[in-house]
């Protein structure tokens, strides 16, 4: 928390930043409610997680803490109670997943984020397709498994 | 009707049984299923959207050109899928900009998007454009006597205003759907509890498991039903996983509601591949007499 005696400090540079990854810029409707929170699995697995602390973090421009290496993001279940509850459609997981942008970014993701993303960018598919896979779905009567147009998928994840 | 079904990965690659099941099952309710080549992974709504957002919204813009282009609407297997392709939807119905620069980048491939097709998940399908009394006609086995715990799942619900679905505090459409196979639908108190899947740490998403199953066990369930292969890969093993850490045994199957479908629709436990399962169905199979 901050503090108290301190002026309070906005990092607008960073609010800016976040504002312009597609859903980010919901954070500036928080008002703050709590009403992301009380429906959250995450918040009642773990007192590390919070989504109204994260919007307050958004609103005051703390990327230290919410991108650094012990960041809270990567606990959020992406459940989407707390974008069912929010009353000033802040959308609090978009944000969040707005944040999970940045940090990638910074080279500051799980490792998890990118082995299973690679696999994506690899193949266009979230799965490896193996003699294996292609064996189990023989046995159940199912058609081989075919290549997916890759080549397409890669052009258009970039401007 | 005909409609064009929209696989995923995880589903073919993975729980293929799910596939299998789901392509049995469907005709027998009136649907013809009009296969599409060119689909990728729609993308996955958690890692790969929390590596570009843009990106994700880009290759799910293009998946439903897939589909547009042949004039079909779409029918999802998946919850994940389902969450990706309809906030595409949602999106870029909401945001001229953003549709235009989506469809910049489709143009590199000749595409574009319009926004002409539905996307709905294979039980709201069912319940919405089918009937529910469908599925009663079809059944030829009656679960009797076999109570069914159900688990929604998050993205299947939330968020509402995307999904339009049901109720997402009180739904009921997985309890009357599971109800016109002739079993019995058990609601318990963490039924509307995420699976974790989602969650990137060691201990929450098994902890998230062991109250699920806790609660299924406390409501006498014979097996859970479900309708989402994420929430399936934490709960078919993860209830052993967690089951071995805090010393109890759960074996609770997880039956994928297509899978259900098929056994009362007379289909056998090889053909819904029920045996590629970690935790056995042998009980619900004795109950219903498909042994």
């Amino acid at each position: 928390m901050a503090d108290k005696k301190k002026p309070v400090e906005i990092d607008f540079e960073f609010r800016e930043r976040l504002s312009a990854v597609l859903g980010g810029n919901h954070h500036n409707y928080c008002y703050q409610c709590g009403a992301c929170v009380a429906q959250c699995p995450a918040a009642r697995y773990s007192d590390r997680f919070n989504p109204r602390s994260i919007m307050l973090d958004a609103l005051l421009g703390r990327g230290d803490v919410l991108l650094g290496p012990d960041s809270p993001i990567w606990l959020c279940t992406n459940c989407y109670s707390c974008y069912e509850r929010c009353p000033q459609d802040v959308r609090p997981i978009e944000v969040i997943v707005a944040l999970k942008n940045m940090a990638y970014e910074d080279e500051a993701a799980p490792g998890e984020v990118t082995s299973f993303t690679q696999n994506i960018t690899k193949t266009g598919l979230s799965g490896m397709v193996t003699p294996a896979v292609q064996k189990m779905r023989e046995r159940l009567g199912l058609p081989e498994l075919k290549q997916v147009p890759l080549d397409e998928l890669l052009k258009i994840l970039e401007d | 009707m005909k409609v064009t079904p929209f696989y995923g990965c995880m589903i073919p690659i993975k729980y293929p049984q799910m596939e299998a099941a789901f392509k049995r099952t469907m005709p027998n309710l009136g649907v013809e299923l009009i296969e599409l080549e060119g689909f990728t992974c729609c993308p996955d709504p958690i890692f790969f959207k929390a590596k570009d957002v843009l990106g994700w919204l880009t290759v799910a813009a293009r998946n439903l050109c897939v589909a547009e282009e042949a004039g079909m609407d779409i029918v999802t297997l998946c919850s994940g899928c389902t969450a990706t392709l309809k906030e595409a939807v949602f999106l870029l119905a909401e945001d001229e900009d953003l549709k235009k620069k989506v469809n910049k980048r489709l143009a590199k491939i000749g595409k574009e998007y319009k926004g002409t097709t539905k996307v709905e998940h294979a039980v709201v399908v069912i319940r919405d454009e089918l009937g529910i009394d469908r599925v009663r006609e079809s059944v030829t086995r009656p679960l009797e006597g076999v109570k069914v715990a159900i688990h929604y799942g998050c993205h299947l619900l939330k968020p509402s205003q995307i999904m339009h679905v049901d109720d997402a505090d009180y739904p009921s459409i997985l309890e009357d759907l599971v109800d016109a196979t002739g079993a019995t639908p058990v609601s318990h108190e963490e039924e509307l509890l995420c699976c974790g899947k989602g969650c990137i740490d060691d201990d929450m998403p098994l902890d998230m498991v062991y109250s699920i199953f806790s609660s299924i066990r406390d409501s006498g369930a014979d097996c859970m039903g479900l309708i989402c292969p994420t929430c399936f890969s934490s709960f078919d093993l993860g209830q052993i996983v967690v089951g071995r850490k805090r010393d109890t045994k759960f074996d609770i199957p997880v039956i994928y509601y297509f899978q259900l479908l098929g056994l009362a629709q007379g289909l056998s436990a090889e053909d819904v591949g029920l045996g590629l399962h970690k935790v056995k169905a042998d009980r619900v199979l004795e109950r219903v007499g498909a042994v």
